[in-house]
């Protein structure tokens, strides 16, 4: 009996040790000022592809052991996506066949929750286009900090949280952009 | 570090752990604060004519956004506007037609007294130093229609004793889900109260 125990111990330990503890990207939860600037903007959009740039961490990220995944498809880049579709959603600012399509490339996609302070960098390039035509390019970047924990599981639920606060914000500062709203609302020089 | 100083380190994060692990075990029990009386649907004002609502809800803790707890409470906030019946139709979509904007911002602000202390205090002495704390929520809700924006605060808060200490007068204990789910239903009608008030709902 006691040296199942201490198989169980150590085989707990290298599974963690081994990163193999994985658990799904949080819910997206589309934000108040980010329904508020579409509604301000008044744009209609369709979202195509995400996908991430090369080097960067797209289907798990790795916090204190334990494994964040990616969205739906496996990938933070699907996250970025599907983020993107809900708060348009929300806004009533997603058209399926619309003239203009968003589409992105994560560009810097980090987690740290370390004792103190937790902290994330998500950024993306997004590309806006009109009738294939590329009418809007642009690279954004946010970070954000939370405090974090000494203790692991209150750290992992803290950043898992707080990540995706951090797709908010690239979204926010997407959607509040003056050149992208400007593009959004372009008519045809034709 | 010596390894006698590691092992020391380790012993204090085991104890540590082992309180926390025990004071859950603790007697933990919720009150809904008295001090916002609560309002009864009977209590609220007729709307004539009532017009569609969308609703953008975002809970926060200690003013950052909270997502998990906007997702597990969304629902609520939307229930409690709709049974209202002050509202032709309740949405969580913004964008609808002729619909106004009710925007209701509810943030834990937490315990306004020294919550961690007590709470190692109940921990090291196994809930025999018994606490009450007192977890505040502060609501901002705004309802905008055409040009017109009406806007209302309000303060609720739930209290808990943990470990051994008494009840707080003439309240009745209830699950943390029940108590959270009370003071937002009623952070919800109060605030739908205060706006028809101020006939924000009556705007053409």
């Amino acid at each position: 009996m006691l040296r199942f125990g201490r198989f169980s111990i150590i085989a707990g330990i290298a599974l963690i040790a081994a990163g193999c503890i994985s658990t799904p990207s949080p819910k997206y939860q589309p934000s108040i000022s980010n329904t508020e600037s579409l509604l301000k903007s008044a744009v209609k959009l369709r979202v195509g592809s995400f996908v991430a740039a090369r080097g960067v961490e797209d289907k798990s990220l790795v916090i204190r052991g334990w494994q964040l995944e990616g969205g739906s498809d496996g990938t933070f880049g699907g996250y970025l996506r599907e983020a993107a579709i809900k708060e348009l959603q929300t806004a009533s600012a997603y058209e399926d066949a619309g003239e203009f399509s968003l589409t992105g490339t994560l560009t810097r996609n980090e987690l740290n929750a370390s004792i103190k302070t937790g902290s994330a960098i998500v950024g993306a390039e997004f590309v806006l286009t009109r009738d294939h035509e590329i009418v809007f390019k642009k690279s954004l970047e946010a970070r954000h900090e939370w405090e974090s924990s000494f203790v692991g599981v209150v750290a992992l639920d803290a950043a898992v949280a707080n990540y995706s606060v951090t797709v908010q914000k690239l979204l926010g500062k997407l959607f509040a952009d003056e050149d992208f709203v400007a593009a959004a609302r372009s008519k045809p020089s034709r | 570090m010596s390894c006698f100083d590691l092992r020391r380190v380790a012993m204090a994060a085991l104890v540590l752990v082992s309180s926390t692990g025990l004071s859950a075990c603790m007697n933990l029990k919720s009150y809904v604060d008295p001090a916002l009386v609560p309002v009864a649907k009977s209590q609220l004002p007729t709307v004539a004519t009532p017009k569609p609502v969308s609703v953008l809800f975002e809970f926060r803790t200690k003013g950052n956004a909270n997502p998990q707890a906007t997702s597990a409470l969304q629902g609520r906030v939307i229930a409690a506007t709709a049974e209202s019946d002050m509202f032709s139709k309740v949405s969580s979509t913004a964008g609808i037609p002729d619909a106004g904007i009710l925007k209701i911002i509810i943030d834990n602000v937490g315990d306004q007294g020294n919550a961690v202390a007590k709470g190692i205090g109940t921990g090291l002495t196994l809930g025999l130093a018994g606490s009450l704390v007192r977890d505040g929520y502060a609501c901002t809700a705004s309802y905008a229609y055409k040009e017109k924006t009406y806007e209302t605060t309000l303060n609720h808060a739930i209290l808990t004793t943990v470990g051994n200490h008494r009840a707080p007068p003439g309240l009745t204990a209830v699950t943390p889900m029940d108590a959270i789910t009370q003071v937002v239903d009623q952070l919800v009608w109060h605030a739908l109260k205060d706006l028809a008030e101020k006939q924000a709902f009556s705007a053409e």
